[in-house]
């Protein structure tokens, strides 16, 4: 086994982790950090997604022991506790959350998005969903969350 | 157990990966769901992460540029150094996968897993690229149409690893159609142009063309004799369907789930006319 340290939303955790366990499963089962959820656990539905220095990610495709010089945010860290961000505030109030497995990931997502292009068309918003699965099919309300964030 | 390295130099991966049940770690969009799914079972992983001369996009003297293997799709797809021709490799960047795959993968992880269904080794085999490879023995360059060879299959031998890719000039502008079922899948049929046509003189007359196709096959497909054959002439409607035709004559494809054999051959001219008139109207 291996010791790490991570910086996980702001703070340092020591963890002990094999050479292929991946980011994903330290999150949930050693910080307990279950916001991000193992949907598909090969790289394709985003519900794990986390950012890696400020840049989308999936931690089900990082292996832990290569992030000890990344800065991660889970969905735990994107806001202040008790706080929602304006764009976790905008998808509530679009009725943007129907099973709310995906919502997690498509909130990193749209973080990113909104972080290097704060005025995305919708074109913009639908490209930087594409590696998001949502299996209610509830696009068109959280497209339109992120649109009503970014252009009022 | 897996032993998991993260080395400060170029020698001591090399070093590292001579061992055949080692494997070097870039981007890992591939590596790690083969080892979430057990698809490989390494005893030691090689993390390139801190390998500075593995990183970045330069720009050669004489106009060739010069991939560092762990220059991530969205770096290349960003990039302003590809002039001409070269575009072609900012136009496909944009279209592989999603935009965290993007992220994070890199273009030698990719030529490395050698997937004939991924969109680098269409585009490289159309631009003559030349990748390069390293291992504790030494360098080499190899032409990417000599490089994919086929399903996952590569000319990497044991405890070699692929440093970078160079891209030579190139006239004209590229253009990439990729046919996929759903945003962010692998193509179901791809097709990289390199195309110069004259604008002036005689205009559509075409001066140079590369054409490849991708995913109909074990490795991508590009036959010079089309591409001599449409030099010098009218590039029409007609004449960039009949190459599309002489290629689908030497397509290979499978029946899986991104369609049938025949339904692959039977789209491909098509998509290969569309790219090529999209090269002369863009």
């Amino acid at each position: 086994m291996i010791d790490i340290t991570l910086k996980v939303n702001g703070s340092e955790q020591a963890c002990r982790v094999d050479g292929m366990t991946t980011l994903l499963t330290v999150l949930r089962e050693q910080l307990l950090l279950t916001g991000s959820k193992r949907g598909c656990d090969y790289g394709i539905c985003g519900a794990c997604s986390v950012l890696a220095d400020g840049r989308l990610a999936r931690s089900c495709l990082l292996l832990a022991a290569d992030c000890e010089d990344r800065a991660i945010t889970t969905i735990e860290g994107v806001a202040e506790p008790d706080r929602l961000t304006d764009l976790q505030q905008a998808l509530v109030d679009a009725g943007a959350v129907q099973c709310g497995f995906c919502t997690p990931g498509i909130v990193l997502a749209l973080e990113a998005l909104l972080d290097v292009d704060p005025k995305p068309d919708e074109t913009a918003v639908r490209t930087a969903l594409g590696g998001n699965l949502c299996r209610c099919s509830g696009y068109g309300a959280i497209v339109d969350a992120a649109l009503k964030v970014a252009h009022g | 157990m897996v032993g998991f390295h993260k080395p400060a130099t170029l020698a001591e991966a090399l070093a590292l990966l001579a061992d055949e049940d080692a494997r070097p770690l870039s981007g890992g969009q591939t590596l790690v769901p083969m080892l979430n799914q057990g698809v490989v079972q390494p005893s030691l992983i090689v993390s390139l992460g801190r390998l500075r001369e593995l990183r970045g996009i330069t720009r050669l003297a004489g106009g060739a540029v010069r991939i560092g293997a762990m220059a991530t799709h969205a770096e290349i797809a960003t990039s302003t150094l590809f002039e001409a021709g070269q575009t072609l490799m900012p136009r496909t960047a944009v279209q592989i996968a999603d935009p965290a795959v993007r992220a994070a993968g890199t273009i030698g992880g990719s030529c490395a897993f050698g997937d004939p269904t991924a969109d680098w080794p269409v585009t490289l085999c159309a631009c003559g690229a030349l990748i390069e490879l390293a291992s504790a023995a030494g360098r080499r360059e190899v032409p990417a149409t000599d490089f994919f060879q086929h399903y996952l299959q590569t000319e990497l031998q044991t405890g070699e690893l692929v440093t970078a890719v160079t891209i030579p000039p190139l006239a004209g502008r590229g253009v990439y159609r990729k046919f996929a079922r759903v945003y962010g899948d692998n193509a179901t049929v791809s097709v990289a142009v390199i195309l110069d046509v004259d604008v002036a003189v005689e205009a559509g007359r075409c001066r140079f063309v590369r054409l490849a196709v991708g995913s109909v096959g074990p490795r991508p497909i590009r036959l010079t004799a089309v591409e001599d054959s449409l030099v010098g002439r009218m590039l029409d409607a007609a004449a960039a369907e009949a190459a599309g035709a002489a290629l689908a004559a030497e397509a290979d494809p499978l029946d899986d789930l991104r369609g049938s054999a025949a339904y692959k051959r039977r789209i491909l001219p098509r998509l290969v006319q569309r790219t090529l008139l999209e090269g002369i109207n863009p």
